[in-house]
């Protein structure tokens, strides 16, 4: 008898139980155990009202809770045979029905389009299962099972920004905070997510006049009129416009330009070392395009020809990097260019800045003349010797694979791809960036399906399935690691790790504003010598933080940071806190007092072919003329530790030498 | 019975002939005098081509507006268009004295002799705020000895007259298409935005005139003839290689219903999408070939194909069968942005009525992708 009622309420209370949690929703979540085969008759339920994956919020969904009794790996997935030729969709939330928050998802991980999602499960955590109808409302059978924790070498956590523009390309600092912020755009309007001290967005609405182009095919970043706010290029389809901040970053001139581009890559970069910021657009089907800058009241000035000259263009990808270690800024383009054997233009370019504002094309000397069709490369010192070497991505596997090509550090390149795990890789993007998303002092490259090849320290790469698409790469919330944010208006937050690392603002006095163009060095005992230029465009569409992030691994100092900047001025700073961001004004580490020294130290002066300076020895300086428009000219040379100056016009020049941490400073006449 | 017949109709024939000879003043009664051959009023100067205005060419009689076509001028339709942001098209094509094209392939277009000059008008009716007829751009593409060029005419605000310009431009417009107002910001390619679409191999080419696309009735003046046949018997074909109507691959009119799902949505592509996305045009290293001689087989249009661009980790295919949700093809029709609609450029509005079509034909597939 007393075993009949036992049973008689076990039956009741299982009626009871499945009656209350009918898994329509939040508070109706059933629970399940591992390895039990679920059936979802038809996904009716409640939806959760938001999405862990993208921004589509389904109309339906069905609600399960698992709550785990030790820390787990746990998989849920949709992948059985009763779920056969269904299309599902998982979403794990944590929280309570009240406050969700996102674990993360999957639409179409498994086969065909079956859904199958890992986690790493907290004990005792209660997570919400939640299976919503974004495609189909039809039935399947789900399971989850568990294993054993595993760490994967880096992972992201998403949340839904929300941001309102339609073009979702760019995480630049926009209020001179040098924190990150997100810009999304329309033709009328910046809408930009402010970066908060405490962490956290604000979001504003700056209206601008109505733009002609739009950032659909990219955006860049920089502060052409050198006011200490960043100002905005959007390259679109028939053309350019620029966007000018006023004097507070408070509102926005538009001027749209009306020659034709069919834009690609841009850039903001001093082409001519004036210490103004140009800009650069790749043109799809011409010769290529820039902007000098008139450098008095910052007019860009067209101008065609010189620096990418296909007649069908081609041009994808710009990247402006200092591949001879010389000093300035050098072109490379990643080509793309339909039209079988006669399409020319698909060969990618390098150009060699000669120093005096002409640039030479130096594409097949250098071994980096390919015809593989690539919309973007990845330009980065992978094995921190001290040069730049690129990863040559490819968009299509019609004409060559991707492409790692290691520096020489002789102005050619080696083929490094053979072995490099990326000779495996089978996928293909428009997008190929490189950042140290780990921190451990190495680049990394983001590259096709969601993945991010880490670099095994040894000029080897293997895949970590992100489980997002390349973004706007910057830190949003201030933490020293890489968050990207994806046009599906998700931020990506790095989960981070242990590793130490810096993170460089520069801002240019001679040189341009941000510095772009400036070579940074981070020495360190372990790691060596780390570089990087400062860069705008990296990727095909992006525009990606102008703060410059080291990963410094475990190493617990910093010997010191050296900053080449495009004038040629060099910046050493000793020992820098770590963990921290390091703002340089440009000079501003130089020996101040040595800016006193006398006329006394030029003679004669003026002079018609010779300068002497008393004191110094040149050939362990850093010899720098600028003319009365603060021009850098360099048709002198240094002889006998004296300055020739026969070529140089009758005028006024400003002599700079840098001596170790000492700057003098003079002017003389040249007759 | 049959000889009777015969021998009839030749009496009669001869009757003819001996009538229509006796009007002239001529003797000869038993050999016919051609009439004088009519000649082409068009105005062609090979070397001083193309002209700064479009009347200069007299392709037109009376108002120039009208497109009255002169002797020589013939009208001609493609089976289907491509889709230029619902403009209007007018098309004709002329040819110097005794040169004719050449037969290629059904699926390519003719070979043209130097001289031959496509000339095709942009308009809209319903223009607002008056609802007119408003003509924006003639464009030709002129065959010089060496290649193709291309002349842009734009026309003036009263429709008088067409001037060349190259550099291309942007205009407003509100219509009325059908009972739906819509606007658009018409784009009018520069020389450069031609050649996109109109290359191969990087070489100029037009791409209408193909024997597959011409292969139909069109209403001349005299009714409904082949426009094939029309182009042979006027002599603007070489009729020495050239199939018989019946023989020739033809496109269907991706609007009649009455023709398959499978044929209508390959014949759209083929106009739409296949002057790039063929061997050697300008997005060849894509791995989607577009052209209806290629669409046959699904692999062609990118059934199961992954897309080599992610552009949304939920678009899995280029086709997906079934799931025109999860298929490249169809989000890139349903979209505005630049950097993502298709065709690339040629448009800047959605072609609601090509977008349901292959929403239907998505639908239709059956293939289960691995």
């Amino acid at each position: 008898m007393k075993k009949i009622t036992l049973l008689l309420f076990i039956s009741l209370l299982t009626f009871c139980f499945s009656f209350a949690q009918d898994s329509n929703s939040c508070a109706q979540a059933a629970p399940i155990t591992p390895n039990a085969i679920y059936s979802v008759a038809a996904v009716d339920g409640t939806p959760s009202g938001t999405s862990c994956i993208d921004a589509i919020i389904a109309n339906n969904a069905e609600w399960y809770s698992y709550t785990p009794t030790s820390d787990v790996s746990a998989t849920i997935t949709t992948d059985l045979p009763a779920s056969n030729g269904r299309d599902t969709r998982i979403q794990v939330y944590t929280g309570t029905c009240a406050g969700l928050t996102c674990q993360g998802g999957d639409d179409d991980d498994a086969s065909g389009f079956l859904s199958t999602y890992t986690f790493n499960a907290t004990s005792g955590v209660t997570y919400y299962i939640v299976f919503d109808n974004r495609w189909e409302s039809l039935g399947f059978d789900f399971q989850l099972t568990e294993a054993p924790i595993v760490v994967s070498p880096i992972t992201f956590t998403s949340s839904f920004l929300g941001a309102t523009g339609q073009y979702k390309n760019c995480v630049v600092d926009m209020n001179g905070d040098y924190l990150d912020d997100i810009v999304t755009v329309d033709a009328n309007n910046l809408n930009i997510h402010y970066q908060q001290v405490g962490g956290g967005f604000t979001a504003t609405n700056i209206a601008t006049t109505t733009a002609d182009d739009v950032p659909s095919w990219s955006i860049s970043a920089g502060d052409f009129n050198k006011d200490g706010f960043n100002d905005l290029l959007y390259g679109g389809g028939t053309g350019a416009s620029f966007i000018a901040s006023n004097a507070t970053g408070t509102a926005y001139t538009v001027t749209s330009n009306p020659e034709y581009i069919f834009s690609q890559r841009s850039n903001f970069v001093d082409i001519n070392n004036d210490g103004h910021l140009d800009a650069f657009v790749c043109h799809d089907v011409d010769p290529n395009v820039f902007y000098l800058n008139n450098g008095t009241d910052n007019t860009l000035v067209y101008n065609q020809g010189g620096l990418g000259d296909s007649p069908t263009g081609g041009n994808y990808a710009s990247t402006w990097i200092d591949y001879d270690n010389d000093g300035d800024v050098d072109l490379f383009i990643a080509k793309c260019n339909g039209g079988g054997a006669a399409a020319s233009a698909r060969y990618n370019e390098l150009h060699r800045n000669n120093g005096d504002g002409t640039f030479t094309d130096v594409s097949v000397a250098s071994g980096l003349y390919d015809p593989v069709q690539t919309w973007s490369s990845a330009w980065g010192d992978y094995d921190n010797d001290g040069d730049l070497d690129v990863f040559v991505g490819a968009s299509s596997f019609t004409d060559g694979q991707h492409k790692l090509m290691t520096n020489n550090n002789d102005g050619t390149f080696t083929d490094s791809t053979p072995g490099c795990g990326l000779d495996t890789f089978t996928g293909t993007s428009t997008e190929h960036i490189t950042h140290d998303f780990n921190n451990d002092g190495y680049l990394d490259i983001f590259t096709a399906n969601n993945t991010i090849m880490l670099n095994n320290q040894d000029l080897t790469f293997s895949p970590v399935n992100v489980g997002f698409s390349v973004g706007a790469v910057g830190d949003l919330n201030n933490d020293g690691f890489l968050d990207v944010y994806n046009s599906n208006n998700f931020i990506y937050y790095n989960d981070t790790n242990s590793n130490n690392w810096i993170k460089i603002n520069t801002q240019g006095v001679q040189s341009n504003s941000n510095g772009i163009g400036a070579r940074i060095e981070v020495h360190t005992t372990n790691l060596g010598k780390q570089i990087r230029d400062v860069i705008t465009g990296n990727g095909f569409r992006h525009m990606s933080s102008l703060t410059t992030h080291f990963g410094l691994g475990t190493e617990t100092a910093i010997i010191k940071v050296v900053i080449k900047w495009p004038s040629g001025i060099v910046d050493e700073i000793l020992n820098p806190n770590i963990n921290e961001t390091l703002n340089v004004v440009e000079g501003n580490f130089l020996d101040v007092a040595a800016y006193s020294l006398g006329s006394k130290l030029i003679y004669p002066n003026p002079t018609t072919d010779f300068i002497q300076i008393s004191d110094v020895n040149l050939n362990n300086a850093t010899t720098l003329i600028f003319d009365i428009n603060g021009k850098r000219v360099r048709n002198y040379a240094i002889q006998n530790n004296r300055i020739n100056v026969t070529k140089l016009a009758s005028g006024t020049y400003f002599l700079t030498i840098q001596e170790g941490n000492n700057l003098f400073k003079n002017k003389f006449i040249k007759k | 019975m049959k000889k009777k017949y015969s021998y009839l109709l030749t009496t009669f024939l001869f009757l003819i002939i001996l009538s229509s000879c006796k009007s002239d003043d001529d003797d000869a009664i038993y050999i016919p005098t051609p009439e004088p051959e009519q000649v082409s009023p068009v105005v062609f100067d090979l070397t001083a081509v193309p002209y700064d205005t479009l009347s200069e060419y007299n392709f037109f009689d009376g108002d120039l507006k009208n497109q009255t076509p002169v002797y020589g001028v013939l009208p001609y339709e493609p089976i289907n268009t491509l889709f230029t942001d619902y403009a209007h098209k007018k098309r004709f094509v002329w040819m110097p004295n005794d040169v004719k094209a050449t037969y290629v392939e059904d699926f390519k277009t003719l070979d043209f002799p130097t001289g031959t000059i496509l000339i095709k008008t942009f308009y809209y009716d319903n223009v607002l705020p008056d609802n007119t007829t408003k003509i924006i751009e003639t464009r030709l593409m002129i065959r010089k000895e060496s290649e193709w060029i291309f002349a842009n005419y734009i026309w003036n605000d009263d429709q008088t007259e067409a001037v060349l310009d190259l550099t291309g431009g942007t205009i407003d417009i509100d219509w009325v298409e059908g009972s739906i107002t819509k606007s658009t910001s018409y784009r009018i390619p520069s020389e450069t935005e031609c050649l996109v679409c109109h290359k191969v191999s990087n070489t100029p080419t037009p791409i209408g005139t193909k024997p597959q696309n011409l292969n139909s009735l069109f209403s001349f003046e005299n009714g409904e003839i082949n426009q094939l046949e029309k182009w042979n018997s006027f002599g603007y074909i070489d009729n020495t290689n050239l199939p018989n109507a019946s023989q020739i691959e033809t496109v269907v009119n991706w609007k009649d219903t009455n023709e398959s799902l499978d044929l209508r949505a390959r014949s759209y592509m083929d106009i739409n999408c296949a002057h790039c996305h063929i061997q050697d045009a300008h997005c060849s290293y894509r791995p989607i070939r577009l052209s209806f001689n290629e669409t046959s087989n699904p692999d062609n249009y990118g059934e199961c194909v992954v897309p080599d661009e992610n552009i949304d980790n939920s678009l899995t295919h280029v086709v997906s069968p079934a799931r025109p949700n999860r298929s490249v093809i169809y989000y890139r029709m349903n979209s505005t942005n630049e950097s993502v609609r298709m065709p690339l450029i040629g448009r800047t509005i959605i072609h609601d009525e090509g977008v349901a079509l292959i929403e239907e034909w998505i639908n239709s597939l059956t293939t289960v992708c691995e």
